[in-house]
């Protein structure tokens, strides 16, 4: 148990809070998704949305990719490798403390 | 806190299910599939390898350009109708470690207790009576493995109408089958020689492709309602696009 929860402190605090993390999970299964995805299924609002992915993008957890689609600009998010990989190890972390 | 990331993963997974059009679109190839099957039936025949042959070539190349259709219709629609209303997700890209990884789940779990079932139906009866008991127990077998496959797909895309899917598509399996047991369907093509097959045989298999014509044909009237349903749905919770705010 003291093993578990030395293993609380040691999750990765830019994954854990509630709306990155929920980011995290919706990126995680799909290879891109845009701003307006996200924002309807975190139910965020724009401007918390806009400051949590910038967050996940300056520690490298994400890219953002802008194209178009026609004429109208278009921004895509996708999962880094680290990204990835700090997902997977959260999820890991945190199986093993709720075990 | 892992079911809740669970969730979240399945819901991006079953996006592309979100607005009902992809069950519209199958369920129309299902009844187009259906309706070849149907009519070719009636077409006359020299003898049933002939007719097998070109109904199996006619399929073919529905289902090649239907399919094609189909995804060219889905990407029209979806471009002009759900990516504007709840925006737009590409998919994961599928590795061949994966596919090979479904593939080895379906013969494991699907191929292989399919084949102990058939081998141990030959030694308990004969092989004439489970050929005769084909258009019973076809459509019985193929309605609970389309069941089976909903139901995975169900869980992985997190989508409960799935689950309803499943069961309507046992259901209709198992209608069919006993529908046949009891009431005899009529066999179809009606035209068909012999040929090198035995009649009873040739009956038996008739009656089996009356079984499979009548389960794709309700199967596809099942999905066009299920998407139709899934589409109003939709489109009442997501009235118009998405504008950005001044």
């Amino acid at each position: 148990m003291s093993g578990s929860l030395q293993n609380l402190t040691g999750l990765d605090r830019m994954i854990h809070e509630p709306a990155r993390l929920m980011l995290m999970a919706l990126l995680s299964s799909v290879e891109t998704a845009d701003f307006l995805f996200l924002l309807k299924e975190s139910r965020l609002t724009k401007g918390n949305l806009s400051v949590q992915l910038s967050r996940l993008e300056e520690a490298g957890y994400l890219e953002m990719e802008k194209t178009f689609r026609g004429k109208i600009p278009h921004t895509e998010y996708r999962l880094t490798q680290k990204g990835k990989s700090a997902f997977n190890q959260y999820r890991k972390s945190l199986g093993s403390i709720l075990k | 806190m892992n079911v809740q990331i669970d969730s979240a993963q399945k819901r991006a997974r079953g996006y592309w299910f979100v607005d009902g059009f992809t069950e519209m679109a199958a369920g129309g190839l299902f009844i187009l599939l259906a309706a070849i099957l149907l009519f070719s039936g009636n077409a006359p025949q020299s003898s049933f390898s002939t007719w097998f042959l070109s109904v199996a070539g006619e399929i073919a190349v529905a289902k090649l350009i239907g399919i094609l259709a189909a995804i060219l219709i889905l990407w029209w629609l979806k471009d002009h109708f759900t990516y504007p209303r709840t925006g737009f997700v590409r998919g994961k890209r599928i590795t061949v470690t994966q596919v090979l990884v479904i593939i080895r789940n379906v013969v494991l779990f699907l191929f292989l207790p399919i084949l102990a079932l058939l081998a141990v139906s030959l030694l308990i009866a004969s092989a004439h009576s489970v050929l005769d008991f084909m258009p019973e127990w076809f459509p019985i077998g193929l309605g609970l493995i389309w069941a089976v496959l909903y139901l995975l797909a169900g869980e992985w895309m997190g989508l409960q109408r799935f689950r309803l899917l499943a069961i309507a598509m046992a259901l209709t399996g198992i209608a069919v089958g006993i529908g046949q047991f009891a009431i005899g369907l009529p066999a179809f093509p009606a035209n068909a020689q012999t040929g090198i097959l035995q009649p009873l045989v040739l009956d038996s298999i008739n009656r089996a492709l009356t079984s499979l014509d009548l389960l794709i044909l309700i199967s596809g009237v099942i999905l066009m309602t299920s998407g139709l349903v899934t589409f109003l749905r939709y489109r009442k919770e997501n009235p118009t696009p998405y504008v950005e705010e001044a």
